[in-house]
């Protein structure tokens, strides 16, 4: 029996070897609108991280070349007084820079003071923001250190004003000028316009083979964001922001045709003729005229209306597409909080913060020709969602006010979509902003 | 090999030249599997279509590591499992005992006169799970294990069928290879 059994096998694996049949010529041409042109949203992942890459990579040179010229600069600095005045001893510390304690004071006073008469070069450009330095040490109604003299017991030290602009020009004006609050007093309000293209996927979990199929078939479709955005500076690194935004996102179901003029043939009135399984959940046909197919696999689509049942080449339905596109629109309220990095000319921060997004949008249509065809839409969305951001900013500064912005942002969704048994979806999306903001 | 790759390249770029004469190329051949594997010429054309459709998506995965002629028959496989899987509720295993018995135990001879119409005629007169189960088996090499796990069967099933299929086709080749030397020989 082994024997016999082992020889049909034979004969009908040699016999079927190279058999050949062609195939009806129709085939093909089913075939031919359902191949994917290409795969646009791969290509932008990759762009985009590339662009991450590119800025981050400019980011660390930026920062390494900043750190490198500042340790070069204090080293010039600290040789020049003492190389310029032999005899001059330098204090350890000066001016408390604490404005609820506004007072100048010599902390070393072994150390001996220069001669008010001493002439140490100033750059005429420290002039101003030296005097903007003694008017914040100085209240308005407290008293006034220039011209008075500090109780010393070993001496009197006279604090006169040309001392005391030359001392502390000379010695602490790159400390003191960095701080001085000229930012944070004047424009602590930022407002922004931000719009960003956005790649739009999700990790997934708990698959089997239904749950793999309907992965493997859908792909993201590009994305966007954008909005206006607040913020306000709370000291020199920290801002909290908010705003509005407005994002597109969704999904293309690959494999899934779509045809016009069902309206004749439904004899099911008032009721949804088909139901599409996709990981968002399942999508019911609102439009009682389309006709749809599953080229794939008959897994993803329950409809009475089976290819054994309704033949949509016989009747001659219109044909519209070989995907589907499942469209979820939100509006977000974040919040951020923003630390900055770099404040210069060219400016780095860190942005990161949790939003709330509200559902304004939930259409499945298909397209012919540019036009769209509403199929109805997604069962089972959470109407609110909250997303998590991190994301790195560039702020390149073309005025007193008015910056330019590029920030690319990661962003998780906290609240895992659950739309169709066995599957876990935790969509994510990553979109590099930019746009202008005005300080204010 | 560099003419397929060629081809490979120019569907990734979306060529439809290219798209087309790959269509041309294996359209025949995996038409033949199709018709093994499907129960009409109707679920084997859909077979073909979806298959191919898959194949031009996953053209992007194909990593040039084994013969592009299995990898492309691989998935017309595939494709005509997901289809029975989908419709294998409507179908029922037809009782043995219904299948006639031959005058007389094919031999050799009537093996050799088999041409490969014949055989093809022959096997998708099984029903579908033993036809399933007799393709992967015999024609592709699949273990027991494997077949148990693609089609969601135990492996003593897998046996099972694959010993019933053996017995239908030995009693269809007996009888169709009676009623052929019938005709032949008037």
């Amino acid at each position: 029996m082994v024997d016999r059994g082992a020889n049909i096998d034979v004969v009908f694996r040699n016999g079927l070897k190279d058999y050949e049949v062609l195939p009806p010529a129709d085939v093909w041409d089913k075939i031919r609108p359902a191949i994917r042109k290409s795969h646009k949203p791969v290509i932008i992942l990759r762009a985009a991280a590339m662009i991450a890459v590119i800025i981050s990579l400019s980011f660390l040179a930026y920062k390494w070349s900043t750190n490198l010229s500042a340790s070069l600069g204090s080293l010039s600095f600290a040789i020049n007084p003492e190389s310029e005045n032999p005899g001059a001893l330098v204090p350890s510390s000066g001016i408390y820079r604490d404005a609820a304690t506004p007072y100048v004071a010599m902390q070393d006073q072994q150390k001996p003071v220069p001669d008010a008469g001493m002439d140490i070069p100033i750059q005429t450009a420290y002039d101003n923001q030296v005097s903007a330095v003694l008017n914040k040490i100085e209240p308005e109604n407290g008293p006034s250190f220039r011209g008075t003299n500090f109780r010393n017991k070993n001496g009197i030290i006279p604090l006169e004003k040309s001392f005391t602009r030359q001392y502390t020009a000379s010695l602490y004006l790159p400390e003191v000028v960095s701080e001085i609050p000229q930012k944070t007093e004047g424009n602590r309000w930022t407002i922004a316009a931000l719009v960003s293209p956005t790649y739009y996927s999700g990790f997934n979990s708990d698959h089997n083979a239904l749950t793999s199929l309907l992965v493997s078939k859908e792909q993201p479709i590009v994305s966007y964001t954008g909005g206006v955005a607040f913020a306000y500076k709370i000291n020199k690194r920290l801002s909290v922001q908010s705003g509005v935004y407005y994002s597109s996102l969704g999904n293309e179901l690959s494999g899934i045709s779509s045809f016009a003029g069902f309206e004749p043939y439904d004899r099911t009135k008032g009721d949804h003729n088909f139901e599409v399984l996709t990981t968002n959940g399942t999508v019911y046909t609102s439009n009682s005229d389309i006709f749809l197919i599953d080229k794939i696999s008959a897994a993803r689509i329950s409809t009475r209306y089976t290819s054994d049942v309704f033949d949509p080449d016989k009747a001659n339905l219109k044909y519209l597409d070989n995907s589907l596109t499942q469209n979820f629109s939100y509006l977000e309220l974040p919040f951020f909080v923003k630390y900055k990095l770099v404040d210069k000319t060219l400016g780095f921060n860190l942005v990161g913060g949790l939003s709330s997004n509200f559902l304004v949008n939930n259409a499945v249509y298909s397209s012919l020709n540019g036009g769209k065809y509403l199929i109805g839409k997604t069962e089972g969305v959470d109407a609110i969602t909250f997303s998590s951001s991190l994301g790195m900013g560039m702020e390149y500064s073309l005025g007193k006010n008015l910056s330019l912005n590029l920030e690319p942002t990661f962003r998780y969704y906290l609240n895992p979509v659950t739309g169709t048994e066995g599957l876990r979806v935790h969509p994510y999306s990553f979109g590099i902003f930019s746009g202008l903001s005005y300080k204010f | 090999m560099t003419e397929i790759k060629n081809i490979i390249n120019g569907c990734l770029k979306g060529d439809r030249r290219d798209q087309e004469l790959l269509y041309r190329r294996y359209a025949a051949r995996l038409y033949a599997v199709c018709l093994q594997y499907s129960g009409n010429d109707e679920e084997a054309r859909d077979v073909l279509q979806e298959g191919f459709i898959k194949i031009y998506e996953n053209l992007v995965h194909y990593k040039y590591e084994g013969s592009f002629d299995g990898w492309v028959r691989r998935i017309m496989v595939n494709t005509a499992l997901e289809k029975y899987r989908s419709k294998h509720n409507l179908y029922r295993v037809d009782d043995i005992d219904q299948i006639p018995e031959p005058n007389a135990e094919p031999d050799n001879e009537d093996y050799a006169g088999l041409e490969a119409r014949d055989l093809m005629e022959i096997i998708r007169e099984l029903p579908p799970r033993y036809r399933i189960v007799f393709n992967l088996f015999a024609i592709e090499g699949y273990s027991h294990k494997e077949i148990s796990d693609m089609m969601s069967i135990s492996e003593g099933t897998s046996k099972s069928n694959l010993s019933r299929a053996r017995v239908i086709l030995q009693r269809r080749v007996g009888s169709y290879t009676g009623l052929k030397k019938k005709l032949i020989n008037g």
